[in-house]
């Protein structure tokens, strides 16, 4: 765990009582890990020790009680002087949880179904247990301050997500003077471009920038209402109703595991997590890695880890053909319980081999984000190659539903570059069918 | 300890799956229900592509078998205060509800080899009530029955309502019946070796209008007389129950600590592993596509998998039994009507009953995982098979409930949905022979009720057909719409 440089004036969190270095405005779970923290909470059924693992909100590994309210998304919540953090679900502590028991006890793992159901009363005296050990946090302190009024918003086109294939859409909507909103959840625009590894094959930076942008909002839904189709877009403890003629869903996808043995302990981390770190919050989660996945993107974090002083110490390449060179193709087990140390991988020669590391970075293609699109009425289907669900597209972003069109990594794993073409050939689409050629 | 994780939120490992694969739950919605995959926090994002890619591997699903879940918006955990904010016209219908298709019926999940050619017992619906019922014709003795339904255990109202189970009804008939089913569900573990966690949190209802608390006060009366320890109380004394309750404009609750909650699912899964240990089968994705009739009797069921003949057919399809009986010729008054419910993150127990402010149809109760289950009817809800999520009911649940629970308005939803009630033009069901097709018996029309009803009307419709008189197959008939002998339940929620 490495500062690297960052910005921002230096300040203090309070760590369940301990005061932990941060700097002002980064991820409270970004400042964390800066000070060697690594277990942010303990896992729902088994008290397994959790750290951040996708760094994008879409897990559950790096919540945490912010003052006073359960559950939020550290990866997501920006560091305030004095924020107060308390770790959920563990007693006495998250360090030291008499109920991690549960894991050893139930080493095959416990059936909840079916565990002593036909032990007489076994069952009343296990809902009362049952009920006592679930649930992650506390009821919140206190009532939240009111939302402010919700907003509606109209135009013709509503763009979700401004990484290379949501941004150069926006850019070819506002070269044709279609009115459009581009809706990003984070502070910037570029998405991957920003955050991911930087790939040789990126699409140059969009200059000039789209203008018509909501940072900061994250769309929840695709709904529909007696007004017609609309984005509920959460934005700043506020609502936005954008209805509009034309949707167009580039909102990527979520890192999704891969499956060994204790691939949920803290240190193994999403490899765009890992990029998004080093690039946008300057600190390196690691000093030696191991890399597991497939594709560019893979050796494309093992260049930029090493061009920023750490020891890549394996690549697992799933993908790898016999005899083609790669070393490890299969993760077998991450070691470690609270803190990873090593991983064991089999070569392609079926042997076992432990790499020590400290860090374990996996790099599959995210698993598309194809919600929203789907509540819309897309098909979505499962793609045997990627291995993941997708939204099922042509070459110019059309779903199976009228209205409704996706860009990039939400239709299959694809280059940046890629993205930003199928992006731009999904906004001419669009512009042609407004303008009423089909 | 060494365990490979599918699903960090909920812990769910490969062998959890391998374990559903080998007990039958071998399509994504099941999976998820029975190993509680993509329940979390993170509402399977992270982990969805994972299952459904060991699912391709080891179950052997490819193509449209391999459908994701489906999506339950909000796309990422939402505070209910935000939703609050959303502007609704309460003097308008609803509109709309997405997912635009649910997708209930998969053929590509049908099952390849054909139905048997006969049965003695053909039960239409794979709900509650089918299934409790075929459960209890088995304790008699009857093993040749076959359970039909269109999709997965849990796709209709079974698997979508919120678990909730009471004695306070403004029936005897309803006392009876809850207070029976209740009894069935405290050994219903021990029975069929599942667990159901069932907990006797009570009912909590309050009432904000004077009318409304005199009805509280009638059906309480009405309640101690058979023998429900239903008590009435003032706003004030209501709050140490939960005192976290403003009970802003509430004149009065009414209390029964015998009330409770269970989970819904593995209810349905406990009768269907049952029956099948026992001999009977139960079919999914095999759907009814018409009867072969003659005489005055149903002869015939016929399904997308081949015709099964038949001494009975037991309609228990519940809000989709009108659609199922037309194709016998028979017209049933029952109507659906969408009704919207949401499941919010998990928290360590604070509430124990289920809390329903009677005026306006809101409910919520904190299930065993900790979740905060609530919905609430909406007054302008056309009838018709709409099974959407609007954020209209989000807001105006949000609404409700922080009037009653400010603190919730932190507490972020993390999915909802929505399941049809089965309404009947007086609120009570339709039990019996059909009569015009004495063969066709009738087991519908629960308005929302029907899951926390299904052990004990079961109970007793096996005994009747077992050949044991019953006048509730008289009362509740089909015919009592000609008649005009209406019996109406007031204690809805919603």
């Amino acid at each position: 765990m490495r500062r690297l440089g960052g910005w921002g004036k230096e300040i203090e969190l309070d760590l369940e009582g301990k005061l932990v270095p941060a700097l002002d405005g980064e991820p409270v779970a970004a400042s964390l890990l800066a000070a060697g923290e690594s277990v942010f909470a303990r896992s729902v059924k088994y008290h397994r020790p959790r750290g951040p693992f996708c760094f994008s909100g879409g897990c559950s590994q790096c919540l945490m009680r912010v003052d006073g309210v359960p559950n939020l998304h550290t990866c997501r919540v920006p560091a305030r002087a004095g924020l107060k953090l308390e770790r959920q679900n563990a007693y006495p502590s998250a360090k030291f949880d008499l109920l991690a028991a549960t894991d050893w006890l139930f080493p095959k793992g416990l059936d909840h179904h079916e565990m002593f159901a036909h032990v007489p009363a076994a069952d009343r005296v296990l809902t009362r247990v049952a009920r006592h050990l679930a649930g992650l946090g506390k009821l919140p302190d206190e009532a939240p301050p009111s939302a402010k009024p919700a907003e509606t918003i109209r135009t013709k086109v509503a763009v979700v997500g401004a990484g290379p294939a949501g941004s150069s859409a926006a850019r070819a909507l506002e070269e044709r003077g279609l009115p459009y909103l581009l809706i990003e959840r984070e502070p910037y625009l570029g998405g991957r471009l920003v955050h991911g590894a930087p790939d040789s094959g990126e699409p140059p930076p969009l200059d000039p920038a789209p203008t018509s942008v909501c940072l900061e909002a994250t769309a929840v839904g695709l709904y529909d209402d007696e007004e017609g189709r609309f984005l509920a877009v959460l934005r700043h403890w506020s609502l936005l109703k954008v209805y509009a003629e034309r949707f167009l869903l580039a909102p990527g996808g979520t890192p999704t595991l891969i499956a060994f043995e204790n691939n949920d302990i803290p240190g193994v981390l999403a490899g765009r997590a890992v990029s998004r770190l080093l690039r946008v919050h300057r600190l390196l989660p690691g000093e030696r890695f191991a890399l597991i996945g497939e594709g560019a993107e893979m050796y494309a974090l093992a260049r930029l880890l090493e061009s920023n002083g750490a020891t890549v110490a394996a690549v697992v390449d799933l993908c790898a053909a016999p005899g083609k060179g790669a070393l490890f193709v299969q993760p077998v087990r991450a070691l470690g319980r609270r803190r990873l140390h090593g991983l064991e991988v089999r070569g392609h020669d079926g042997a076992l081999h432990r790499i020590d590391c400290d860090a374990v970075a996996l790099c599959r293609p995210p698993a598309p984000s194809f919600e929203l699109a789907r509540q819309g009425g897309a098909l979505v289907v499962f793609d045997e190659q990627a291995r993941t669900f997708a939204v099922k597209t042509d070459a110019h972003g059309r779903t199976t539903q009228r209205g409704l069109f996706v860009a990039g990594e939400v239709a299959s794993p694809m280059s940046a570059l890629a993205a930003a073409e199928h992006g731009r050939r999904a906004a001419q689409a669009i512009a042609s069918e407004l303008s009423g050629g089909l | 300890m060494s365990k490979t994780v599918l699903c960090t939120c909920e812990d769910v490992t490969v062998e959890d799956v391998e374990t559903a694969i080998a007990k039958g739950y071998r399509d994504v919605e099941s999976v998820k229900r029975y190993t509680g995959f993509g329940t979390g926090f993170c509402q399977g994002k992270s982990c969805l592509s994972a299952v459904a890619d060991m699912l391709c591997r080891r179950a052997d699903l490819h193509g449209e078998a391999l459908a994701p879940f489906t999506p339950r918006p909000p796309w990422q955990p939402t505070e209910l205060s935000i939703l609050a904010s959303a502007p609704v016209d309460e003097s308008a219908p609803p509109v709309g509800g997405v997912p635009v298709s649910l997708g209930l019926s998969n053929r590509a999940l049908r099952p390849s080899e054909p139905l048997p050619a006969r049965a003695q017992v053909v039960v239409i619906g794979g709900g509650i009530m089918g299934l409790a019922l075929a459960h209890n014709l088995s304790l008699w003795g009857e093993r040749d029955i076959l359970v039909l339904d269109k999709s997965y255990l849990c796709a209709g109202a079974s698997g979508r309502n919120g678990g909730g189970v009471r004695m306070q009804w403004g029936t005897q008939s309803n006392i009876e019946l809850a207070k029976r089913s209740i009894e069935l569900m405290k050994g219903f573990a021990g029975e069929m070796g599942i667990h159901i966690w069932f907990r006797q949190g009570g009912y909590l209802f309050l009432a904000k209008s004077d009318a409304v608390a005199r009805r509280l006060e009638r059906s309480a009366a009405l309640h101690n007389r058979h023998g429900v320890p239903t008590q009435i109380l003032s706003a004030e004394d209501a709050r140490e129950i939960v005192p976290e309750l403003t009970m802003q404009g509430v004149k009065v609750c009414a209390f029964n600590r015998r009330d409770g909650v269970i989970f819904p699912w593995p209810f349905l899964w406990g009768y269907a592993q049952s029956l099948t240990r026992r001999g009977a089968r139960v079919e999914t994705f095999t759907k009814v596509t018409g009867f072969e009739l003659s005489q005055g009797r149903v002869r015939a069921v016929k399904t997308d998998r081949g015709d099964v003949s038949c001494e009975a057919v037991v309609l228990a399809a519940g809000a989709w039994s009108p659609e199922v009986a037309a194709l016998a010729g028979v017209k049933l008054p029952n109507q659906p009507h969408r009704h919207e419910i949401l499941s919010t993150e998990p928290l360590k127990p604070f509430l124990g009953p289920l809390v329903s402010v009677m005026d306006s149809g809101l409910y919520f109760s904190q299930s065993t995982r900790g979740e905060l289950v609530g919905g609430m009817g909406d007054p302008k809800e056309p009838a018709g098979m709409n099974l959407g999520s609007t954020l209209r009911f989000l807001s105006r649940f949000a609404r409700a409930l922080i009037e009653q629970l400010p603190e919730a308005g932190r507490i972020k939803v993390l999915r909802q949905w929505a399941g049809p009630y089965d309404v009947t033009p007086d609120n009570s069901p339709i039990l019996g022979r059909t009569p015009t097709l004495p063969n066709l018996l009738q087991m519908s029309g629960f308005v929302g009720h029907g899951f926390m009803m299904a052990p004990a009307v079961a109970e007793r419709m096996a005994a009747w057909m077992g050949g044991q008189p019953d006048e509730l197959f008289t009362r509740f008939n089909l015919s009592r719409f000609a008649e005009g002998r209406l019996e109406r339940e007031d204690m809805i929620i919603g």
